[in-house]
């Protein structure tokens, strides 16, 4: 046998810090920028390449390299790069307090005040789109998507249970689903596998029975939840709608599989976002035969959410940065991406995309309310909270926790949670 | 009947001449590149996760982790709302495990090792589910146990036993009993082979003998194979105990823990405090729980089987 000469060994982790180093210089070139997003699929994946192929023809010499993850997978990165120099010059996420806000808290994002100014950011965005970026302080990001959600509705299952006309209030949306119940029609369709979606429900009926500022008080600041009477009104609330009006076997199925009930009328109403437009067409549904109208809560305001790109407070390409995000949300960047993401652009210039008839009819809900919006509560809540928030939506639905004691549940694990 | 001692054959000879330590030093190169990897990938986030379990940490590389001590544990076996869940969970899986897909798997074996007209196709058959990816099965299993079109339901309603039909999955009475069969089915092909590698092992003149003084099936398989198959039932307790315990793809992908999770088990809690809560230090003390678990669970089992084996 012969022996390894002990240089062999050492070289081993030179070689590897080498080989490391090299990994971490080779997209550094002054006129190369990382972006960092969740995986983009279907017409969002090409559609994404689309405008940065434009950019990089527009910009001569400059490269954009897309890193793509799933969903936990770009949060943990994110996390786990915070701070160093392996960060993304931008970075794609959600706004709400919990996530985007989180980031802005430790300091990843850099404040755009001054782009903003320079490039006239401030007249560019809807009021909706640029609330999302200014609810930090600051201007932190550039609104990407803004996305509003209500009830998707079928006309013609509506007509066969004898609802003339979509609900303006709560009653008479407990009106019209017990009339699609009395006309052998499951009112609604939730997949409860992936808890987000049935969440949707439960924020509906928080702000409705709780109000705008309790529902605020509650989601976004110190509210009380063991203490009001509003909390568990909505969690009873829940159960009913879980026992009366949902779907057979709700919590058995995702998402996916619950929205095939709506797109072949096996189900009259959907609780879904602008997003949804497009897939009503993918599906085969007539768009004719489909109407929309936001969850009655009373409040005025629009459940929905927005999605934004940030520039990384660490990198020293800020300008160029910038240069990509203003291309990106100006009008011929809104051109190419259409409505591959959102039914509406969060650039106020753009004209709605009549091509789907349902663009204009959420152009048109936009306009109506007045009242400002409310989020997604997985968007308001740490994620440690949101696990726990579905686990009792949960169990109230599946009847494992009495109603009256999900607030006070939910309340302990905030105050333990500090 | 003869026996060979491998210690004393010429390649035994010539090892035995070379001293223990310069053996081990002459083996050292080749062991290295797979002592490191296992000690880089394996033993270091093994130990790190211990460690992480006395701080708290939200993953952040900018946040220093904060020391502790035991308040993780604390707040894990006091107020943890799914803790005691998952580690129920795990106890009934480990223990269904063994009672379950192991006898199935054993009276598979037995069944297959006859003369029979298509054993190799069936060998094949139920075998076959133990190559599929976990992830794969839990995604065949959705459709099946899907609650309006799902074959279970249907099957349900065609024989006209509608009644029974359930949301296998949406209903915590039912859930985890159902990925359990799920489980089942996947597991069940792997310990047969293992069975019925075992099986060729055991003396046929013994069986014959046994036959020839008057032993009945039940004597012979109590008194002769089960003996014999000693070995294997121990690899394949061992195998079942620590892949129950590390249960995890087959949950996310059927249930995610849920609904309510109330099929939470304890390495998907550990992921879910670590990757979707992004509480680090519970995460690593989930990790730790279920490493002693596992330790106390094996450890004493193979000092016991070996005990049997020298004795």
């Amino acid at each position: 046998m012969h022996a390894i000469p002990r240089r062999a060994f050492a070289a081993i982790p030179v070689a590897s810090a080498a080989l490391l180093g090299a990994a971490g210089c080779a997209r550094s070139g002054p006129d190369d920028l990382s972006l960092w997003m969740v995986t983009q699929d279907g017409a969002q994946g090409t559609t994404i390449q689309a405008l940065i192929s434009d950019f990089e023809k527009r910009n001569p010499g400059t490269s954009i390299t897309l890193e793509q993850r799933s969903t936990d997978d770009h949060k943990n990165a994110l996390r786990q790069f915070a701070g160093t120099y392996l960060v993304p010059d931008i970075y794609w996420y959600w706004e709400g307090s919990g996530l985007g806000g989180e980031l802005v808290d430790v300091g990843m994002s850099r404040d755009l005040s001054d782009d903003y100014t320079r490039l006239g950011w401030k007249d560019r965005f809807t009021d909706a789109a640029l609330a999302g970026i200014t609810q930090y302080g600051g201007y932190q990001g550039v609104p990407w998507t803004f996305q509003g959600q209500g009830l998707y509705y079928s006309k013609s299952l509506f007509a066969k249970a004898g609802v003339d006309s979509p609900p303006t209030t709560y009653d008479e949306l407990i009106a019209a689903a017990d009339a699609l119940v009395a006309a052998g029609i499951t009112p609604i369709e939730f997949g409860g596998t992936v808890n987000w979606h049935v969440m949707r429900l439960l924020d509906c009926l928080l702000e409705t029975t709780c109000g705008a500022e309790l529902n605020d008080a509650l989601t976004t600041g110190d509210g009380d939840w063991g203490s009001e009477g509003a909390v568990t009104e909505a969690f009873t609330e829940l159960r009913t709608w879980g026992k009366k009006y949902l779907n057979d076997g709700f919590m058995g199925i995702n998402n996916d599989d619950s929205s095939q009930l709506f797109f072949t009328g096996k189900a009259a109403m959907a609780l879904e976002g602008t997003w949804f437009n497009a897939s009503v067409v993918d599906n085969g549904m007539d768009p004719d035969d489909v109407g929309i109208f936001p969850f009655p809560t009373g409040t005025n305001r629009l459940y929905g959410f927005g999605e934004a790109f940030y520039i990384s407070a660490n990198t020293k390409k800020s300008d160029l940065a910038a240069r990509f995000l203003d291309f990106m949300t100006s009008k011929d960047g809104q051109e190419i991406a259409g409505d591959a993401w959102s039914a509406i652009s969060v650039n106020a210039s753009m004209p709605v995309d009549e091509d789907n008839p349902l663009n204009p009819v959420w152009a048109q809900i936009f306009e109506d309310v007045d009242g400002g919006m409310f989020a997604n509560n997985d968007q308001n809540f740490s994620t440690a909270q949101t696990t726990e928030f579905w686990r009792i939506q949960n169990a109230v639905l599946t009847g494992d926790m009495d109603p009256a004691d999900a607030g006070a549940t939910f309340q302990r694990f905030r105050e333990q949670e500090g | 009947m003869t026996t060979t001692d491998a210690r004393t054959g010429a390649r035994g000879r010539s090892t035995r001449t070379v001293p223990p330590h310069r053996r081990f030093r002459l083996a050292l190169p080749y062991l290295a590149p797979a002592l490191v990897l296992y000690a880089v990938f394996l033993v270091y986030p093994m130990i790190d996760a211990v460690r992480l379990s006395f701080f708290e940490w939200s993953g952040f590389r900018i946040e220093k982790p904060e020391f502790v001590g035991l308040d993780n544990y604390v707040r894990l076996f006091t107020s943890d709302p799914v803790f005691w869940t998952a580690l129920r969970n795990s106890v009934i899986w480990v223990i269904a495990s063994l009672l379950v897909p192991t006898v199935i798997a054993l009276l598979l074996a037995l069944g297959l090792n006859r003369r029979m007209l298509g054993r190799n196709l069936m060998r094949a058959v139920f075998y076959i589910p133990a190559v599929f990816a976990s992830i794969t099965v839990a995604a065949m299993w959705r459709w099946i146990y899907n609650p309006t079109l799902g074959f279970v339901n249907q099957l349900l309603h065609a024989v006209g036993l509608g009644d029974l039909a359930q949301s296998w999955l949406g209903d915590p009475q039912f859930a985890l009993a159902s990925i359990f069969v799920a489980n089942i089915w996947q597991a069940v092909g792997f310990s047969m082979v293992l069975f019925l590698a075992g099986l060729q092992s055991v003396p046929l003149e013994l069986v014959e003998a046994a036959k020839l003084d008057g032993a009945g099936a039940w004597q012979r398989f109590r008194n002769v194979t089960v003996p014999a198959l000693r070995p294997t039932t121990v690899v394949v307790v061992i195998l079942t105990i620590i892949n129950a315990l590390k249960v995890f793809d087959l949950v996310v992908g059927l249930t995610g823990g849920g609904p309510a999770q109330s099929t939470q088990v304890l390495a998907l809690w550990s992921y879910t405090q670590s990757f979707t809560n992004h509480e680090y230090g519970m995460g690593g003390a989930v990790a730790t729980v279920l490493l002693l678990v596992t330790l106390a669970l094996v450890i004493p089992y193979m000092a016991w089987s070996m005990r049997g084996d020298e004795s």
